[in-house]
């Protein structure tokens, strides 16, 4: 295939949108772990950390439905409606698409619950949101396994980037999972801590 | 108290129907003494035996025709709380709140320590509405005020008044010890801290144990309700808030007191506040407005998650239907006049890290961003702030809005939201590094103690 044409665009558009996913995804990863252990980030408050973390969310959903979406209409593969929510049902590549059709289902999950966030309990609500650490690499997986493209170049450099960063992230969550402040003490750390940075207001 | 309250209320003069005693005027909660305790006999003897008007789903409706709300801050209305604790199977423990974790508010002491049996009445009523066996009073951690109660409730228990059993639970002393999902928590036998709650249905202690949770002094107009009936509850108040409801007073000399109120009576009668100045005033703090207790420059409403109102406001009633569009609320009845010698900012900065302190710390953006906006708050309160400081807090105050799971960030985010409204031109001289405030005495009342560890929400 060379250039975008009428018969290519939706391939085009599906790639892409399932390569800024992926980059989404892990950003989305990396803030909820920053979330997590109260990280913080340059220039942001502690708690805008969280609205990043739901606003990235909801962003890459929109590419992962496009994602889907073109795969599903593009017609040089045919990839069924089924195929797209139900693992190894399809008939091209089942498991790799299958490994992606999991992904979505537990991203779907993850953003149902945390919409439904109010009307369940907290603690359903957190095991369901652990599937986190599930989809992403199931993600990785899918797109390593079902695009030739992934294995080399620049697409193979963002994909080593994004898993890097990922188990760079998560070491630093295990290592500061031993120093959690115990929550009777968390308003007044913080508070010491706004103390310590008086004239820091930005 | 203020005079009008010892007079009759002008509806009072109607007429009741023969076969009901009539009811009783003013105060209707608290005893006319004021500071005498009613023991069972006096109890009695004032009010005759428990009586529930037309037994059954009859009370139901008479608290729907009376437009009881709860008195513990929502004003939401009982007869729809109780309708649904009607329907669920097994029937829910029936809890009193009188736990009052808002250091302003002292009303529902007062009221269990002056009219105990008025409480336990409305209890057994809500207990027997709903067909429940069992009853829980949540009450502060204060020694003698549980010997009175528990003496009370053995008392009642050996005279067999009551079909449902009566158990004492402590509150511990946090702002948040009442919430309703702190009370079901605590009453489960955990920390009392707030909770997700369920959209709809009552709150449970566990799976198949709901908790119909009432404020006490919502048990004790429906005690009266259950006597006297709707259409004596509805000679007090307004037509949309009707009966009384307790206010705790902070007066601008210093004086606290509680008293009970008709809704919709002007908050300037309650506070001394001498008629309300011109329009030209409003919207803003200022110099101070004269009463009978000093100059006043501001009023609060409504406690820690309550509004801050300009003295000019004053002339409003004590009424949601009034007070909503100012962005204020009766809540529980606090109202505090603050004299004109004080800085605003000064006084909502200390309230302001009591409330952060007094985050469960178990939603970042409430134990992140509470101290973060108390922090900015101080620094507004100090000499020359920053002058973009009043930008970040109202965008913090955006951020952590709704976004707990109970709504110690919305209520505290109000009170500071207001100040910043009402107290703005002394921002503007802080920034100029003056400050109108001459007097440092603090005028809230704020606890000196925070939560350290998790046995201090037990």
């Amino acid at each position: 295939m060379t250039g975008i044409t009428s018969s290519t665009a939706l391939w085009y558009a599906s790639r892409a949108t399932g390569v800024v996913t992926l980059l989404l995804l892990t950003a989305v990863v990396l803030l909820g772990i920053l979330v997590n252990r109260q990280g913080r980030l340059p220039g942001l408050p502690g708690f805008a950390v969280t609205g990043l973390h739901r606003n990235v969310s909801l962003l890459a959903v929109a590419f992962l439905a496009i994602h889907v979406v073109t795969a599903i209409a593009d017609p040089y593969v045919t990839i069924g409606l089924a195929a797209a929510v139900l693992p190894f049902a399809s008939a091209y590549k089942p498991i790799w698409l299958g490994l992606g059709a999991i992904s979505l289902d537990l991203v779907a999950a993850l953003i149902l619950t945390s919409l439904a966030r109010a009307r369940m309990s907290r603690r359903a609500w957190r095991a369901i949101h652990w599937l986190g650490y599930a989809a992403w690499p199931l993600a990785v997986v899918h797109s390593i396994g079902s695009s030739a493209d992934a294995r080399s170049g620049l697409v193979l450099g963002v994909l080593v980037a994004c898993v890097l960063a990922t188990v760079a992230a998560l070491a630093w969550r295990l290592s500061q999972a031993a120093r959690e402040i115990p929550r009777a003490g968390r308003a007044a750390a913080a508070l010491n801590r706004m103390s310590a940075r008086k004239a820091g207001l930005r | 108290m203020t005079d009008s309250l010892t007079l009759p209320h002008p509806a009072m003069a109607s007429g009741v129907p023969s076969s009901v005693p009539p009811g009783p005027g003013l105060p209707r909660l608290l005893p006319d003494a004021g500071t005498v305790p009613v023991d069972l006999r006096a109890h009695l003897a004032t009010h005759g035996p428990l009586r529930a008007a037309g037994g059954g789903d009859g009370l139901l409706r008479e608290v729907a025709a009376a437009g009881l709300t709860g008195r513990g801050g929502a004003a939401f209305p009982v007869a729809r709380k109780l309708a649904a604790a009607a329907e669920v199977r097994p029937a829910p423990v029936v809890a009193g709140n009188g736990a009052e974790g808002e250091p302003a508010s002292s009303k529902d002491r007062s009221l269990l320590w002056l009219s105990p049996h008025l409480v336990l009445d409305g209890l057994q009523l809500a207990a027997g509405a709903v067909g429940s066996r069992s009853a829980v009073l949540y009450v502060p951690r204060n020694e003698r005020l549980h010997i009175r109660l528990a003496g009370a409730i053995a008392e009642r228990a050996a005279a067999g008044m009551d079909a449902a059993s009566v158990e004492l639970v402590t509150a511990p002393d946090r702002f948040l010890a009442g919430e309703e999902s702190a009370l079901v928590s605590r009453l489960a036998g955990r920390p009392a801290l707030p909770a997700y709650r369920p959209v709809r249905g009552l709150p449970r202690l566990a799976p198949g144990r709901a908790a119909l949770v009432q404020n006490v002094e919502t048990l004790a107009h429906l005690a009266l309700i259950g006597r006297y009936g709707a259409a004596w509850f509805r000679e007090a108040g307004t037509e949309a808030e009707p009966g009384t409801m307790l206010a705790t007073l902070h007066l601008a000399d210093g004086r606290t007191s509680v008293t009970e109120v008709p809704l919709g009576t002007s908050l300037a009668g309650l506070l001394g506040l001498d008629g309300g100045p011109g329009p030209a005033e409003a919207g803003a703090a200022g110099p101070g407005v004269p009463s009978a207790f000093g100059p006043v420059q501001a009023v609060l409403v409504g406690g820690y998650h309550g509004a801050w109102l300009p003295a000019a406001a004053a002339a409003l009633p004590l009424a949601n239907a009034a007070l909503r569009p100012l962005g204020a609320a009766v809540g529980a009845g606090v109202l505090a006049a603050l004299p004109a010698d004080r800085c605003g900012l000064a006084e909502t900065a200390r309230v302001a890290r009591y409330l952060a302190l007094e985050s469960a710390g178990q939603c970042g953006p409430c134990f992140n961003g509470l101290p973060r906006i108390a922090a900015a708050m101080a620094h507004l309160a100090g000499p020359r702030p920053d002058p973009r400081a009043r930008a970040d807090l109202e965008r913090w105050a955006g951020l952590v809005t709704g976004r707990g799971a109970c709504h110690h960030p919305d209520g505290s985010v109000r009170f500071i939201r207001s100040a910043l409204r009402v107290f703005a031109a002394e921002t503007g001289l802080h920034e100029q590094g003056r400050c109108s405030g001459t007097d440092p005495r603090p005028f809230l009342p704020v606890p000196a103690t925070s939560p350290a560890t998790e046995e201090d929400w037990s």
